[in-house]
């Protein structure tokens, strides 16, 4: 799920860039530092704005001038139960992986539909129902996230194509 | 799926359990009481400061909890019972077994394996630990799991009548490198060796940023397409490589395009788990029954040898070999195929693993980068083409000198990369054998009894091999180093897995003697040619049979040693690698296949006859061409010629020529003579060295003629007194240069000092004559000069002065050629100085002939002011 989300951090910047534009640099190096990484148990997606930039503080020692930004991002977070639409990367014979964005999401043989079986002979190995369902490296798919980890700055999801609705989607 | 919990160990038996709080049926969840059992044991109880104490039986209490969810099926304990020991207390009916886990998640429901509790006695991810997909390392399942997913696999493949076949990448199927130099010959369908190279496909890495990408050159083995298909309906194929995973997936889309052979199944390093050995277990972990590898390396498959049928090594880029094994231990072939070109590999230290394999990633970065900026195909076709170009003087010079050619074909360069090899072949017959033997074994066990087990093919792999040299009694020679056990060298395996006996010394029922023709080991050699019967072969003759799975016919194989049959050796296939001593020995009997060796002979000859026949005439004949009419210099070839061997053949034949004339009456005159010989030398140094720069010592014997001698009215004396003078000419001018350059080489001074003495004493009867004939005139300048004193080499000023010189000596020349008669020797030297004057401005022609072209009055001034920088002349 999407949230607009209020957050702080502490950029610093170095003395080199002391000048009239800092808050400007501020920003981008936030941008840069922040966009696109996972932060726990959400992605910071894209930053909306800055508000709140602290003056600058002299770091002893380094000459480093810290700042607080705070700041207000896109963010999503998956939750257990969403359902994600996710582009297959790989198949193989217990399952297979598809990527929801950042996401990494794996999705067994057991948490298919049954008539959902792997074909080892087909070019490249696939799922297939024998029908409209064909699943392989490509495919779009839209999974029901049924288990999530994280670790510092990774995030993995076990995800189900058993229900109403899920599986294949047609393009 | 109903699982059976057991006790444990940790509790404190004899147990009596009390109560069971549940009955079959129920559903149960993590941490929650199942039963309660009690136990006893003793305590200490009392006073302990008045140490009154005494050990009382305490019964104690506990609630035995569930550690996992799930539905319990049936008790296999009941109330009041006394357990002493471990065993089975109930069956479960778990609601996820967790059999398939991805980075720590259930794979199944999704919960995280990673949470442990206390009521649980091992953890979740436990469960599943087997990898077993290609592609992933984070994908793990039980072990139940992968039986059934591989019984699967083997009904699958059983129906379609295949067999599991896991391919090596390099130097197995095809060769990969990176030498831009390959890219360059595929534009260009003049080169040699584009016929070669025309087929090879290219691809780029994507996981570098775009302008560090280097192109990768895929050299497939001839009729690899044809194999492919044919092979792949017998076998299900797989990529098993120790390339990343990126390289793997690049050859593989350049092999197989369509992916109709490989599919996904390819697994690299970086899924393997393991940068030094490769395991069939990593792709089938339960049964590797129908399993079969082809690798051009037994080492890196410690486990799994009996499913291994080693092929022998692709070789097309020569030099280049498996740009993918900087990580394995260096390989052991039976046949050193001509490599580490110039790549030198570090040897293997003892660390951390960690940094071995930091170190190992950055070598292989750096053999990488060097193959890119050194071009070692580069160098090798240059190489070739010298040779080509060299050998094509030989014959050009040689027939020119007799008879005239009419006109001489178009050079043919020579190409450096052949397409020949045949490997595939055999292996395609050995894998349909195999394929036919093992469905042969199958339908016969399975009419026996339909749920036999599967044969095995590593056991059909090895009966079909050890029958090909069944019955061989084979002894190994100059092969393995001494001290090395032979039963586990990987050619005594190979050996032994061929059915042949491997037998450690040369008995009368031997049949083979394996000799390494490069080195052969003298002691079993001698050993087997006692024996009428012991067949004496190279290596090669092993290799075939390896390759053929046959029992090759010896004939082209048999090795004739050195000593009887040299030439029949020669014609051996293969015998071109066999190493640099078969070369020198060619060298050493003066074969005649090269020109330096070709120039060589003639020089030997030229001494020979200038001894033994006293030499009276046909000097000129003996002399080298003029220099300067032809800009091919016939000593160029020389440059690269053995010196050290010529001078030792060259005191060979004068120690052999003259030793019996007197040699002790002349001594002090010979040192007296090389003295002034030594003298004579340093006089005229700084000329040498601005004559031959490059080379002081190759180009003397035709040049640097001494002062005395007449090339127009030769005299043998003198001919030989100038060879031999040139000689010394030599040694001083090494000695003088390591004295300029204040190099120590004194040890090699001596030396040359003393070789020249000998040599002196040697040839003393010539030295005499020469001594009596013309020494007076020739001591007289070399006295002349010894008073001079010896310009030192400064640089540019003094390489003017002598320029300056030497053109003023053409000009007095020419003013003083009408009265040459006169002046025999001031001719002489005046046609030397117009000779080295000659070469050297060939070098700075332009400088030359600006001063050449200037006044006479400038002319004789320069005469007059350089007089002193040229001395000699006056002499």
């Amino acid at each position: 799920m999407f949230f607009l989300h209020n957050l702080e951090r502490r950029v610093t910047l170095h003395p080199s860039y002391f000048g009239r534009n800092m808050h400007e640099l501020v920003t981008t190096k936030l941008v840069k530092d922040v966009e696109g990484t996972c932060a726990g148990d959400y992605y910071i997606i894209a930053i909306m704005d800055t508000f709140d930039v602290s003056e600058g503080r002299i770091l002893p020692g380094s000459g480093l001038a810290e700042f607080t930004v705070g700041y207000r991002a896109v963010v999503w977070r998956p939750f257990k139960g969403e359902v994600v639409d996710a582009i297959v990367s790989s198949v193989n014979r217990h399952g297979f992986f598809a990527n929801a964005g950042p996401l990494r999401l794996f999705v067994s043989e057991h948490l298919m539909p049954d008539e959902i079986q792997y074909d080892a002979n087909a070019t490249p190995p696939q799922f297939t129902n024998n029908a409209d369902m064909v699943i392989e490296p490509g495919t779009h798919v839209r999974a029901k996230i049924i288990g999530l980890r994280t670790e510092v700055g990774e995030m993995w999801a076990i995800g189900s194509i058993n229900g109403d609705f899920l599986g294949c989607l047609q393009a | 799926m109903a699982k059976t919990v057991r006790l444990g160990n940790r509790l404190r038996y004899p147990i009596t359990i009390v109560k069971l709080h549940k009955s079959p049926g129920d559903v149960v969840q993590k941490e929650e009481p199942l039963f309660q059992y009690s136990f006893k044991w003793m305590k200490e109880v009392g006073d302990s400061i008045r140490g009154e104490m005494w050990e009382q039986e305490q019964t104690t209490s506990v609630h035995w909890n569930s550690p996992s969810d799930g539905k319990l099926i049936q008790w296999q304990i009941k109330e009041g019972q006394e357990i002493t020991q471990d065993r089975p207390c109930y069956v479960i009916e778990e609601e996820c077994s967790h059999e398939i886990q991805f980075q720590g998640l259930c794979g199944m429901c999704g919960k995280d394996m990673t949470e442990t509790s206390w009521a649980q006695e091992s953890r979740d991810t436990e469960r599943a630990t087997i990898r077993m997909v290609h592609d992933q390392n984070n994908l793990t399942v039980s072990a139940t799991h992968a039986q059934k997913a591989e019984r699967e696999l083997q009904k699958r493949l059983l129906d379609s009548r295949r067999l599991s076949l896991v391919v090596d990448l390099d130097q197995t199927i095809i060769q990969a490198c990176i030498d831009p130099t390959v890219g360059q010959w595929m534009q260009d369908p003049t080169n040699p060796n584009y016929d070669a190279v025309k087929t090879v496909k290219t691809f780029q890495l994507n996981d570098d940023p775009p302008k560090d990408r280097i192109w990768y050159y895929i050299k497939m083995r001839p009729g690899l397409e044809d194999f492919l298909k044919r092979i792949s309906t017998m076998y299900e194929m797989h990529v098993y490589t120790m390339g990343t995973r990126n390289y793997a997936q690049g050859v593989a889309s350049a092999v197989d395009p369509e992916k109709r052979y490989f599919g996904n199944r390819i697994i690299s390093r970086d899924e393997n788990g393991n940068l030094y050995a490769k395991s069939l277990q990593r792709l089938f972990p339960v049964s590797t029954n129908m399993v079969v590898i082809i690798d051009d390396r037994s080492d890196v498959w410690p486990r799994n040898r009996p499913n291994l049928i080693k092929v022998t090594p692709f070789d097309f880029f020569k030099g280049i070999g498996d740009i993918n094994s900087s990580f394995l231990p260096k390989r052991q072939d039976i046949l050193k195929s001509a490599k580490t070109n110039g790549v030198k590999k570090a040897p293997v230290k003892v660390k951390g693993e960690e940094e071995v394999t930091k170190e190992q990633i950055e070598e292989q970065k750096q053999i990488l980068e060097q193959q890119v900026k050194e071009r070692p195909l580069q160098a090798l076709q240059d190489k070739v083409d010298k040779e080509d170009e060299e050998a094509d003087k030989v014959t050009v010079q040689s027939e020119d000198g007799f008879e005239s050619r009419s006109s001489s074909p178009p050079p043919q360069r020579h190409k450096v990369l052949f397409d020949d090899d045949h490997e595939l072949r055999f292996l395609e017959e050995h894998l349909t054998k195999l394929h036919k033997t093992f469905f042969e074994e199958y339908d016969a066990t399975v009419k026996q009894e339909p749920d036999a087990e599967i044969p095995d093919v590593g056991a059909l792999l090895d009966n079909l091999k050890s029958e090909v040299l069944a019955g061989y009694k084979i002894v190994l020679s100059g092969v393995l180093p001494s001290g090395y056990d032979i039963y586990r060298s990987e050619i005594g395996l190979q050996i032994m897995s061929f059915g042949a006996e491997l037998l450690p010394a040369v008995t009368r029922d031997v049949t083979h003697l394996v000799v390494n023709t490069a080195q052969p080991g003298t002691e079993k050699l001698a050993a087997a040619r006692r024996y009428k019967d012991i067949k004496i072969v190279g290596l090669e003759w092993l290799a075939e049979c390896f390759t053929q799975w046959q029992a090759v016919d010896e004939t082209d194989f048999l090795y004739h040693g050195r000593h009887h049959a040299e030439t029949a050796k020669r014609k051996l296939p293969g015998e071109d690698g066999a190493g640099d001593e078969e070369e020198e020995e060619g060298e050493d009997k003066g074969a005649p296949n090269g020109k330096p060796k070709g120039l060589k002979l003639n020089f030997v000859n030229t001494t020979a006859e200038d001894m033994e026949e006293g030499l009276n005439d046909e000097d000129q004949g003996l002399l080298p061409d003029d220099p300067e009419d032809g800009e091919m210099s016939p000593i160029d070839g020389l440059k690269t010629f053995n010196w050290g061997s010529a001078d030792e053949e060259l005191n060979e034949f004068l120690a052999s020529g003259s030793s019996d004339d007197g040699e002790d009456e002349d001594e002090d005159e010979d040192e007296n003579m090389d003295d002034e010989d030594q003298k004579d030398v340093e006089a005229r140094d700084p000329q040498v060295m601005l004559k031959v720069p490059g080379d002081p010592d190759d180009t003397d014997t035709e040049y640097r003629l001494p002062p005395g001698t007449k090339p127009t009215k030769p005299s043998p004396k003198k001919r030989k007194h100038a060879e031999q003078d040139a000689e010394e000419g030599a040694t001083g001018t090494d000695s003088e240069q390591y004295n300029t350059t204040g190099d120590e080489a004194g040890g090699n001074n001596k030396a040359k000092k003393r070789l020249k003495r000998i040599k002196s004493q040697r040839t003393s009867s010539l030295r005499n004559q020469y001594e009596q004939l013309g020494g007076d005139s020739s001591s007289v300048a070399a006295g002349d000069k010894s008073s001079l004193p010896t310009p030192v080499v400064t640089g540019d000023e003094q390489d003017e002065q002598d320029q300056r010189g030497a053109t003023a000596k053409v000009a007095h020349v020419a003013q003083q050629q009408p009265e040459v008669a006169d002046d025999e020797f001031e001719f002489d030297e005046a046609e030397l100085e117009a000779e080295f004057e000659a070469e050297f401005a060939a070098a700075e022609q332009e400088e030359a002939a600006a001063v050449a072209a200037a006044s006479a009055a400038i002319l004789s001034s320069a005469a007059g002011a350089s007089g002193d920088g040229v001395g000699e002349d006056k002499g």
